[in-house]
């Protein structure tokens, strides 16, 4: 593993794959997510996806990578905290499984550094039709969003939480936002993001140093103003809050957040990482052996936390009428933790768990660059996931305690029937 | 080399057949930490009349399903537990025609083994044991009764099926697990948890002496009894039971979903099997026309989306996506395909699709959980993946057009809208 400096703000890191099947390359911009473009920044990504300069038919694209035995290319958004992040990736079969001896590497390296650095333009702006039809698919995405009520309930409760933080920001913007996106503020968002994006370049397997080359002709044209990105944040603690809102629905979400109220540090991940695991984060786990298997309180019932906004999500899904219930289990299971007994055993039980996953982290393309750039983003050494399997080994008992004790109960979102809301139980 | 050579290479595993009757699949591969294990049945959903050894069985839906979630207990303790000891991330999944249990390990695999091995091996119900299952399972069901795509599909299968048990959910209903008892899951454990009738799969950093110990530690390398098993399966007409169907639900864009019942795949017809495969792609994958005008006219999302399905006694071809014009890429979805049985399938369409699958099958052995799973399901159909990319590259486009033509007849498509509810 290498990683080095090519510009203000851009990076190339080298990755093995010498026993994978494929290669891959990543182009990862991030850069502070903004209130004003949220909605221009999220369908950026859609229009990026659909061609480049040099192939701007999305069917022909895809014709292009069916040519190159089904190559993969995304470009995603994700955000990080208050930051967004913008990827484009391709991956597809090495060379060697070439039928007609083709040259994969080079071609998905233009494919990817094209996509990213040579949009398809029309007199300095991007295509105005490509622009509207990508803004109507945004459109129903964001109608569309209560048919999953898992995932809608979680998204409403992060709303309430973050409101006035930069974590509250949309990943997929505004839907009453959309009309007003152009093919001219969509370019704006996107200059933005090229010249002030901090950009990590991931290459595994294939030629990296071709795609240093081919990296800085990208980059010879571009005015680099890396902006600063957003720290770890922490939302205030607040009174204690419960909303609800009514769907003729089988199965009641209950989406609790905490927060941890001071910014988290790297130096708190791992044992984070092993509070969640032994909250509800594994099967082994309070949530799941009590609320779940001995209690039967809930279907699922799962804790995670984000060092970078320093919250604690807790989503479950749960009888309408035991939805009460399941919360005051949840957080008997969460008051256990920090004041009664840990034992060794289950402790040992979440770290061997732990540990194993990290073993893993190395079969997978994915996995090994997503530890990489994780570390990138948290502004960390990089270290191998064997060095990191040494930090977790370092997690005492009061560690744990000392993540899940800084932890405040904040909101408590129920997705529900009229009749379980919360004021009627 | 010969184009495809390397890539069967690729796909290479060693299979074993142990004295039981067990098959078993190891793929050691070099460079990995952590391996992927597969313990599977062919026992899943559809399995629910049987006679073993000339005892007649009739299950109740969503057996298969609750003993999978049964099988995680035994006299001393739960599995869960026993891999909390070892570090394996343990799971198990039910689905119409089988049933598995994995684990991925990167350390203590023989203890995961045993685990493994000795949890299907040795079952343990009993009635209190069941009864505390069934509120789990019950919440699982009312979690899927809320999801727009179960229900989709469920719907389609009840449409197509009148007594083909597809149309029943895979995990039953609350009324329908509640007539579960330990006689009836221990009959499916004699009939299907046999060695001869499951296969163990295997891919990562493992060496076939390993898998052999645990086997022998497990009994496996012993003839088990005989038991003579007979699947029952009904009569099913070739026309659907229903042509149209609609429910509500709280959302906002109507669903829908187009379905064909076709006549089920007979066993050992990889090349039917393989156009399975393709069909989707041709008809409305990313590359075909009709997908970029649904597209383009604003009438789907990109999860407008085609599959195909094939199980014994049933074959189909689903389509399905979400649209506030739903009837109108109905018909442009059966003018499309009326068009290509007609005028055959795009010769370059038809070259790029195939070029996809075969970049599929070398990307399925690049990881340990996608190479194990991939080598136990072609296992369970009768065939090796080297044959698959045999027939792959064997296959023409005259062999699809062919097959096409037998094939979406109008007259056995149904409909299936779930329509935004009324406030």
């Amino acid at each position: 593993m290498e990683r080095i400096n090519i510009a203000p703000g851009v990076y190339l890191t080298r990755l093995e794959a010498e026993k994978f099947n494929r290669q891959r390359i990543s182009i990862h911009f991030q850069f502070p997510n903004q209130r004003e473009d949220a909605t221009a920044a999220a369908v950026l990504p859609l229009v990026l996806e659909r061609g480049w300069a040099e192939c701007p038919d999305m069917t022909q694209l895809s014709r292009q990578l069916a040519r190159l035995y089904g190559a993969n290319l995304g470009v995603d958004a994700t955000l990080n905290g208050g930051n967004r992040v913008i990827t484009v990736d391709i991956s597809g079969i090495k060379n060697e499984f070439a039928l007609d001896g083709e040259d994969l590497s080079a071609e998905y390296a233009k494919i990817a550094l094209g996509v990213a650095f040579h949009p398809y333009l029309i007199q300095g702006e991007f295509d105005p039709e490509a622009v509207e039809i990508e803004k109507q698919k945004l459109a129903q995405r964001l109608e569309t969003e209560i048919n999953d009520k898992r995932l809608y309930c979680v998204r409403q409760a992060r709303r309430i939480f973050f409101a006035g933080s930069p974590a509250a920001v949309e990943r997929d913007g505004y839907l009453e936002e959309v009309p007003q996106v152009t093919a001219h503020t969509l370019k704006k968002v996107y200059d933005r993001m090229v010249s002030t994006a901090t950009i990590d370049v991931m290459v595994q397997g294939g030629d990296a140093d071709k795609v240093k080359k081919q990296l800085e002709s990208c980059l010879a044209g571009l005015n680099r103003q890396p902006a600063k990105l957003i720290e770890n944040l922490a939302m205030p603690v607040t009174e204690l809050r419960h909303k609800e809102e009514y769907f003729d629905m089988v199965q009641a979400k209950l989406c609790m957040m905490f927060t941890w109220e001071s910014p988290m540090t790297s130096a708190d991940l791992n044992a984070a990482r092993l509070a969640m695991s032994l909250f509800g984060g594994s099967v082994s786990s309070r949530l799941f052996l009590n609320v779940r298997e001995k209690q039967s309180l809930c279907y699922y019932c799962a804790s995670t936390c984000s060092t970078m906004t320093g919250a604690m999500v807790v989503d479950s899904g749960v009888e309408p009428a035991n939805a009460k219930k399941a919360e005051a289990a949840i957080l008997k299971e969460w008051e256990n933790l920090k004041t009664g007994e840990i034992t060794d055993e289950e402790l040992e039980d979440c770290r061997r768990s732990l540990l194993s996953g990290m073993d893993a982290v190395g079969d997978s393309l994915e996995g090994e660059e997503n530890w990489y750039y994780m570390q990138i983003c948290r502004g960390e050494p990089l270290v191998s996931p064997s060095k990191g399997k040494e930090a977790l080994l370092a997690v005492t008992r009061e560690d744990v305690r000392r993540i899940l004790k800084g932890f405040h109960y904040s909101l408590g979102y129920l997705l529900t029937r009229k009749e379980n809301g919360y004021e009627t139980l | 080399m010969k184009p495809y050579e390397q890539a069967a290479r690729t796909v290479e595993y060693k299979t074993l057949t142990l004295p039981s009757g067990l098959t078993v699949l190891i793929r050691p591969m070099p460079g990995y930490s952590a391996v992927h294990a597969i313990y599977a049945t062919k026992f899943g959903a559809i399995d629910r009349d049987f006679k073993v050894d000339g005892k007649e069985v009739h299950l109740p839906a969503g057996v298969a399903h609750f003993l999978e979630h049964k099988m995680f207990e035994s006299e001393d303790g739960d599995a869960f537990a026993k891999y909390a000891k070892t570090g394996a991330n343990a799971n198990a999944y039910t689905g119409f025609d089988r049933t598995a249990y994995i684990f991925t390990a990167s350390s203590k695999i023989d203890e995961s083994l045993d685990v493994l091995l000795g949890m299907v091996g040795n079952p343990y119900f009993t009635p209190q044991t069941i009864q505390k299952e069934q509120g789990i399972i019950g919440q699982e069901i009312k979690m899927y009764d809320d999801s727009v795509d179960w229900r989709l599909m469920m719907a389609m299968f009840q449409s197509m099926y009148e007594k083909h048990p597809l149309r029943d959910d895979i995990a039953g209903s609350v009324e329908s697990i509640a007539q579960i008892t330990p006689e009836m899951l221990y009959d499916c454990c004699k009939a299907f948890y046999r060695p001869e009738n499951m296969v163990l799969a295997l891919a990562g950093n493992i060496t076939e002496k390993q898998v052999m110990d645990a086997c022998r530690r497990e009994g496996l390398d012993k003839p088990s009894a005989p038991v003579k098993v007979e699947r029952l399966m009904p009569e099913e007409s070739a026309l659907p039971w229903r042509r149209e169907y609609e429910i509500s639900m709280p959302i906002v864009q109507t669903g829908f979903g187009l379905a064909f019942k076709e006549q089920p795949v007979e066993k050992g017809n990889l090349k039917r099997e393989i156009i399975y495969d393709l069909l989707p792609d041709l008809i409305c994958g990313g590359m075909t026309p009709l997908y970029r005008r649904l597209y383009d006219e604003g009438l789907v999302n990109p999860e407008f989306d085609g599959e195909t399905l094939m199980v014994d006694g049933a074959a189909c071809v689903l389509f399905t996506g979400e649209s506030n014009q739903c009837d109108r890429v109905l018909e442009l979805l059966r003018e499309e395909i009326q068009r290509i049985k007609a005028q055959g399938i795009e010769e370059e369409l038809f070259t790029l699709v195939k070029n996809q699958l075969y970049g599929e099958a070398i990307v399925d052995m690049e990881s340990v959980v996608d190479a194990a799973s991939s080598m136990a399901s072609a296992h369970q159909h009768g065939r090796t993946l080297y044959d698959g990319i045999r027939t792959l590259a064997a296959l023409t486009k005259e062999d699809v057009d062919r097959e096409l033509a037998t094939m979406l007849d109008p007259d056995t498509s149904v409909v299936v809208k779930i329509l935004p509810q009324k406030s």
